[in-house]
């Protein structure tokens, strides 16, 4: 009984100790504002948010489908196919193995296989594109004897700079397109002002510039926000397939002999009654995943590295962002004692979204109990 | 499938029920393979962490820089260091993982084993009712949550007064870590304790046995694989806990027995090695990650596969 006391004392303490040292801090401006380098004033957690919800959705996309899916396989079909079962009973293995693999070696996977994909397509490095891209434009982008930015095609996206010596088709920057004049280095820069607007001398130089839709898809991944919610994917696929593979087991037997009697096939005896009948279980143990790969740091730590803000915010899947765990992480070892207060403003932040998808698991399982009920 | 001939000789519109039934089938087999690929991601995983680590740790242990013997005899470690001369000893990390991990158990196994003992055999229904939901509560704090109680509350408030702690000490991680720990043996030993059959129970109590005896003679020595086994469990949970000891431990890597002094682990090391932004691939450092991680691979890995021999092995099943 003693114990059980301490066990509470120690959730209690927990719990107000964060409260008392964060409450203060939480305001409307700590959501809606980002980051601040040496400004805890005017930090905050929304991008951060943001970048937890994308990440989960990722995850979530891949997990539950793929988790659902193997735990079928499992509970529901027993091949009499040799090498069928001999598949069947590794998975099963190797599904209780994975449940104790250290979430950072997940990381570490993540990193190797969805970012650098064992360094197959060569080395990855900064200021060049990936092997494998799509969804993205490639501009050179020159300033005109005018002062004036202008922007045209990149014939090899590989190279950084592009000497100017014939003419091209540009853009201004409010969209209209016009033909760069190109003069010779000898000559003065002409008087008309239209003319010196899309004028360069030969030989300048345009540096590139890219442009990601954002739809923007490149392979590998690179440190963004779907390898890293890949990997929490990996992280949780093992808990998702046990509570799957509970949930189905507690369908009984008979359900599934009655829909066989009906001349229905297996699938359609799992389609049709098994997964309706499990629904709520599955949904439990879906939503108890996601809320572990909600609050999980060190994976995604490995994948994307310690980012605290993006200038840009979150465009593309393959961009990187903060999320709620890592920017707690990244504060409370900040040397700025200021941002450790912030730190349990976040912690706040972090508990509320889990206590919601928590509330949100507990009120499916007791709504379909209730309608269950014979 | 065997119902094709029902149906054939039944309905009457048997020839557009056939091709129902036909379609229904190949789509059965288009299931069935949609299944087996989804089986084979968890597959690959294992695969890929295994071969992954052989891979990329061959290039730590082939380096001309290393001999693999001071790696397994070396105590000091010095890799994350930019300076200095390069030591590669992997005892001050693992010394550093297992102090840790101790502290947690000491903490986790009788607070948690006692906890499950009371929940199982000795609450009333509202106790339970009450103490479950807060045990799961507690299991879903973000290990994170729990680092930074470590740092904030239980350094400064706990540990300070009582000696000389240091401000990142391997006591205040271990004490996290065996919070972490505790509703994780509680949940699973519980479990096999409430898997003993209420016969057993019975059958006790009718010899004239108190509660007490009954707990200790008879549920305690059915169960015991089952709690073994979450004990396991929740070890290599400990010795795989990443966050906390980042936080609270420390990132100097000492060889000793003291939990007062800042003592890293090797999931410590690890991402402190991806935070300092200059591992590339191709490095002696980038490698160490690889080769840290086999290691602590390999331990988890024995420990789960322990647990799983045990529960399998000496489980008693009761009809």
């Amino acid at each position: 009984m003693l114990i059980l006391n301490l066990v509470v004392v120690i959730l209690l303490t927990l719990l107000t100790s964060i409260a008392f040292q964060g409450g203060s801090w939480l305001s409307w401006d700590f959501l809606t504002s980002n980051h601040a380098e040496d400004n805890p004033e005017a930090s905050g957690v929304y991008q951060a948010i943001i970048g937890t919800f994308v990440t989960c959705l990722v995850c979530g996309l891949f997990a539950i489908p793929v988790g659902i899916g193997t735990a079928v396989f499992l509970e529901e079909y027993k091949p009499s196919n040799f090498w069928l079962r001999q598949f069947h009973g590794l998975v099963q293995l190797n599904i209780n193995n994975l449940a104790g693999v250290p979430s950072i070696v997940y990381g570490i996977l993540g990193l190797t296989v969805f970012v650098y994909m064992f360094g197959v397509f060569g080395k990855i490095e900064v200021n060049q594109p990936a092997p494998i891209e799509m969804g993205a434009t490639y501009e050179y982008q020159i300033k005109t004897l005018g002062k004036e930015w202008v922007r045209f095609k990149a014939v090899d996206r590989n190279v950084n700079f592009f000497e100017v010596t014939e003419p091209v088709e540009i853009t201004f920057g409010d969209g209209t397109t016009a033909m760069l004049n190109v003069i010779p280095k000898s000559e003065s820069i002409p008087t008309d002002k239209e003319l010196k607007l899309r004028s360069v001398f030969s030989g300048a130089k345009g540096s590139i510039f890219r442009s990601y839709s954002w739809y923007y898809f490149q392979f590998p991944f690179g440190k963004g926000v779907l390898a890293a919610g890949l990997t929490l994917a990996l992280v949780i696929l093992p808990i998702i397939i046990i509570a799957t593979q509970e949930a189905l087991r507690g369908v009984p037997d008979s359900l599934r002999q009655a829909t066989f009697g009906l001349g229905a096939n297996r699938w359609q005896v799992v389609k049709g009654v098994v997964l309706p009948s499990a629904t709520p279980g599955i949904m439990t143990g879906a939503i108890l995943a996601m809320s572990r790969a909600v609050g999980e740091a060190a994976p995604v730590l490995a994948v994307m590295g310690g980012v605290l803000g993006t200038t840009k915010g979150l465009t593309s899947l393959m961009d990187k962002s903060p999320i709620l765990p890592i920017t707690i992480y990244q504060w409370a070892s900040d040397d700025n004692n200021q941002f450790e207060n912030l730190s349990a403003a976040a912690i706040i932040v972090l508990l509320v979204f889990l206590l919601m998808m928590n509330a949100v698991a507990i009120f499916i399982r007791y709504r379909f109990e209730k309608r269950n009920r014979p | 499938m065997s119902n094709q001939p029902l149906t054939d000789s039944i309905n009457p519109t048997a020839n557009l029920r056939l091709r129902s039934v036909k379609s229904a089938h190949r789509w059965q087999v288009v299931v069935l393979i949609g299944l087996i690929l989804c089986s084979m991601v968890t597959l690959a995983t294992t695969f890929g962490i295994v071969f992954m680590l052989i891979y990329e740790s061959s290039g730590f242990f082939l380096s001309d820089e290393i001999e693999l013997s001071r790696f397994v005899t070396d105590t000091r470690w010095s890799l994350g260091q930019s300076k200095g001369e390069k030591f590669y000893g992997i005892w001050p990390l693992l010394s550093g993982t297992f102090r840790i991990t101790g502290i947690a158990m000491l903490i986790a196994i009788p607070m948690g084993l006692i906890a499950a003992i009371y929940l199982s055999e000795f609450a009333s229904q509202r106790t339970r009712a009450f103490l479950k939901p807060v045990l799961e509560i507690l299991a879903g704090i973000p290990t994170v949550v729990l680092g930074f109680f470590a740092v904030t509350f239980i350094t400064p408030y706990l540990l300070s007064p009582v000696g000389e702690f240091q401000v990142f000490n391997g006591a205040a991680a271990g004490i996290a870590v065996g919070i972490l720990c505790l509703p994780l043996v509680a949940s699973l030993a519980e479990d096999a304790l409430q898997s003993v059959p209420r016969a057993l129970r019975e059958g006790a109590y009718g010899l004239g046995s108190t509660r007490f005896e009954v707990t200790v003679k008879v549920v305690l020595p059915a169960a015991l694989s089952g709690i073994i086994s979450s004990v396991l469990l929740s070890l290599s949970r400990a010795i795989g806990e990443t966050m906390v000891v980042v936080l609270a431990a420390g990132s100097t890597p000492t060889f000793s027995l003291d939990p007062r002094t800042s003592s890293q682990t090797m999931t410590g090391f690890i991402v402190e090695t991806f935070k300092s932004e200059s591992v590339v691939p191709g490095t002696l450092s980038y490698y160490s990650i690889y080769a840290v991680a086999a290691v602590l691979f390999l331990i988890t890995f024995t420990i789960t596969v322990a647990g799983q021999i045990i529960r399998a092995r000496y489980r008693e099943v009761y009809e």
